[in-house]
């Protein structure tokens, strides 16, 4: 895998004030290295609880959000330091959707007007009858067409409609990679899977990469093929999502399944007992596995070293339990 | 036989609002009939907006304006087992004689309803006084002490602020205010929407564990079938302020009737399972203006001549469980 071809997340932490001023920090990401592979498409989900970091580590990767140490490098180039043309070329290559398409629009513009914009100023098409062209044929793939979205407010539409739109937006700079911060929590169930078979066929028809944040580890299983976990701040696992499922190697990933009520009720009185979780400052001002307080093989070493990335039969699992697997 | 404690009749209602200057109504709860049983968890699901939120206000008896109820009756059967008329009483005597000691309220978004100046203790101690309740110092602090126990929470938590906790245990907190004098119906509002799967856990079998002990009857309102799958005993599924389909949650699950229920119940992903799933094409109608007949017409995959123009009746295929649909008319 050459250096061209990848998405490289190095080292990255990011620190965020807290107390009545701010001045006493938290590392809200803790040294987060990743690859991601580009040649090959396909979806890696970044799945943890509220207040895990995985919302602000998909924004570092956007360029929205510098980190504190460390760097991320697309295509070998960093992406905290693009200027000019070359940040140009990256807003192409790589595109965000958003959770809350009520959110994403402004209600006094016409949703037409988006796709204009966006396709004069990142794509640089300037030809009228070219960019209606390009602007019907992304929003054919998500089931829409221009026609339905001519001049009308995004009020006119309902939310399902308007995270289609988000996504043949997205399709218009034809990206190499889509950032998908929740793009189906806000919705009905009913709508949530024509959402997901479509970021499904992205992938297949399109061959993307799609980096899928979530906290719903069923609709993860649904259409990811990696997973990483994380926990407040810091990724515990990392991993092919089959294998992450059927044999989740850290404690915190093990409790996590566990934990999913499945839509199906004869199966709950099959669900284990929790203990209730503490106040979640204090788990990130652990210097160790921010785990260890509610972990029940917590050892002396989990609460004072952060424990290094183990390799267990091909999946990242940070944890002190499998270390001396990797030294034998 | 269980006894029925709350019983809604032929409750019509919704929200009389201005759009500039035409009145508009907003039908959001159209003709619903239920019956909550002693004892028993009820789940109202459905999508948003298809008034379950509006149901559970009117049973509540928070019927402010622009809120109105245009026809039907709640009635309640209390602790010293009088008959109520819900409906018919004065907002303030609901609140002396109902809300908190008859009927409590779980709101939804329950992790920022605490007032932010406010120790914990002070907020429980307001709810005392507002029901001219003498308590001396040291009960006080037993039974609350007691109370947080039994949601999990530690008793420091008496004397700090709310911004001191995390959401998690607000919400704990806010719960056990609700559930302090040990009401007989708990109607609980979307109470996990906004903590994650791990707390969501926790709070459901907290409050699972706290009815259990009291043998007091929750209705749990959410658009989340896992929560009714671990939580239910009966659920009641709304479409566009009908209530659609209603009995054992093992028999909706197992074999849904109302073509809505069976949508909804195919879309559901489980943990671990890939087949290709279809959603639901369209969207909920405009309650201002919904469609004539079976308000599910549009998107029924089955629907008929009839359904288009005419209201489905309800068919009962036993006592508590029917369904609003066309479709079994002459199966019964």
């Amino acid at each position: 895998m050459s250096e061209d071809s990848k998405l490289r997340i190095e080292n990255v932490t990011k620190l965020y004030g807290y107390g009545l001023l701010g001045l006493k920090k938290f590392k809200a990401l803790d040294n987060i290295s990743m690859d991601i592979d580009l040649t090959k498409p396909r979806i890696v989900v970044l799945a943890g609880e509220t207040g895990s970091g995985k919302t602000t580590l998909l924004r570092i990767i956007m360029g929205m959000v510098k980190p504190n140490i460390g760097r991320v490098f697309y295509k070998g180039r960093d992406i905290h330091k693009l200027r000019g043309s070359e940040a140009k070329w990256y807003r192409r290559e790589v595109q965000p959707i958003f959770q809350d398409p009520y959110e994403t629009f402004n209600p006094l513009r016409k949703i037409d007007s988006y796709f204009y914009d966006t396709i004069r100023n990142v794509v640089g098409i300037k030809n009228r009858g070219e960019a209606e062209h390009r602007i019907d044929e992304s929003l054919r793939f998500v089931g829409l067409s221009l026609d339905r979205v001519k001049g009308k407010y995004p009020h006119e539409f309902s939310g399902g409609e308007l995270q289609r739109i988000s996504i043949a937006r997205a399709l218009l700079t034809h990206p190499k990679m889509l950032l998908a911060d929740e793009p189906v929590s806000m919705l009905d169930a009913t709508l949530r899977v024509g959402i997901l078979n479509i970021l499904k066929n992205l992938k297949e028809k399109l061959n993307m990469v799609i980096i899928y944040v979530t906290h719903d580890l069923s609709t993860a299983y649904y259409i990811g093929d990696d997973i990483s976990i994380m926990y407040r701040g810091t990724l515990v696992e990392y991993g092919p999502i089959s294998k992450v499922y059927q044999e989740p190697r850290h404690p915190y990933t093990y409790a996590l399944l566990e934990s999913i009520l499945e839509p199906d009720p004869s199966i709950r009185e099959r669900y284990p007992a929790i203990k209730p979780s503490s106040i979640e400052l204090k788990e990130f001002l652990i210097p160790g596995c921010r785990y260890a307080n509610r972990c029940p093989y917590a050892k002396e070493i989990c609460w004072h070293t952060l424990p290094p990335p183990t390799n267990v039969d091909g999946v990242v699992v940070r944890c002190w339990k499998y270390l001396d697997y990797k030294q034998s | 036989m269980p006894v029925d404690i709350l019983t809604v009749n032929n409750l019509d209602g919704g929200y009389e609002v201005f759009v500039g200057k035409r009145k508009v109504f907003v039908h959001a709860v159209d003709n619903v009939s239920l019956t909550l049983h002693e004892n028993e968890v009820l789940g109202i699901a459905g999508e948003s907006g298809c008034g379950k939120s509006t149901l559970a206000k009117m049973i509540y008896g928070a019927i402010i304006p622009p809120l109105v109820v245009r026809s039907g009756d709640i009635y309640i059967t209390t602790r010293n087992s009088a008959n109520l008329k819900l409906n018919r009483l004065s907002i303030d005597e609901i609140r002396k004689r109902i809300w908190w000691l008859e009927i409590s309220y779980i709101p939804q978004n329950s992790m920022n309803v605490l007032n932010p100046l406010k120790r914990i203790k002070d907020q429980f101690l307001n709810v005392f006084k507002y029901h001219d309740i003498e308590i001396d110092k040291e009960n006080f602090m037993k039974h609350l002490r007691e109370m947080l126990n039994v949601m999990g929470l530690p008793p420091e938590v008496i004397n700090a602020y709310p911004h001191q906790l995390s959401g998690g245990m607000r919400q704990r907190v806010v719960i056990a205010l609700s559930l302090l004098f040990n009401p007989r119906i708990v109607i609980a509002d979307e109470p996990t929407t906004a903590v994650d799967v791990v707390t969501q856990r926790t709070i459901l079998s907290l409050i699972k564990g706290w009815r259990e002990n009291n043998k007091s009857s929750l209705i749990l309102i959410s658009h989340d079938m896992s929560v009714h799958a671990y939580m239910d005993d009966r659920i009641a599924i709304m479409y566009a302020g009908n209530i659609v389909e209603i009995g054992n949650v093992f028999e909706v699950f197992k074999e849904p009737l109302h073509p809505y229920t069976k949508a909804l119940i195919d879309s559901l992903i489980r943990k671990g399972d890939r087949t290709i799933r279809k959603g639901l094409m369209g969207q909920p109608p405009d309650l201002i203006n919904p469609p004539p007949g079976c308000r599910f017409h549009p998107r029924c995959p089955f629907a008929m001549d009839i359904c288009r123009v005419k209201e489905p009746p309800t068919i009962f295929l036993d006592k508590d469980r029917y369904v609003k649909c066309w479709l079994y008319v002459n199966t019964r």
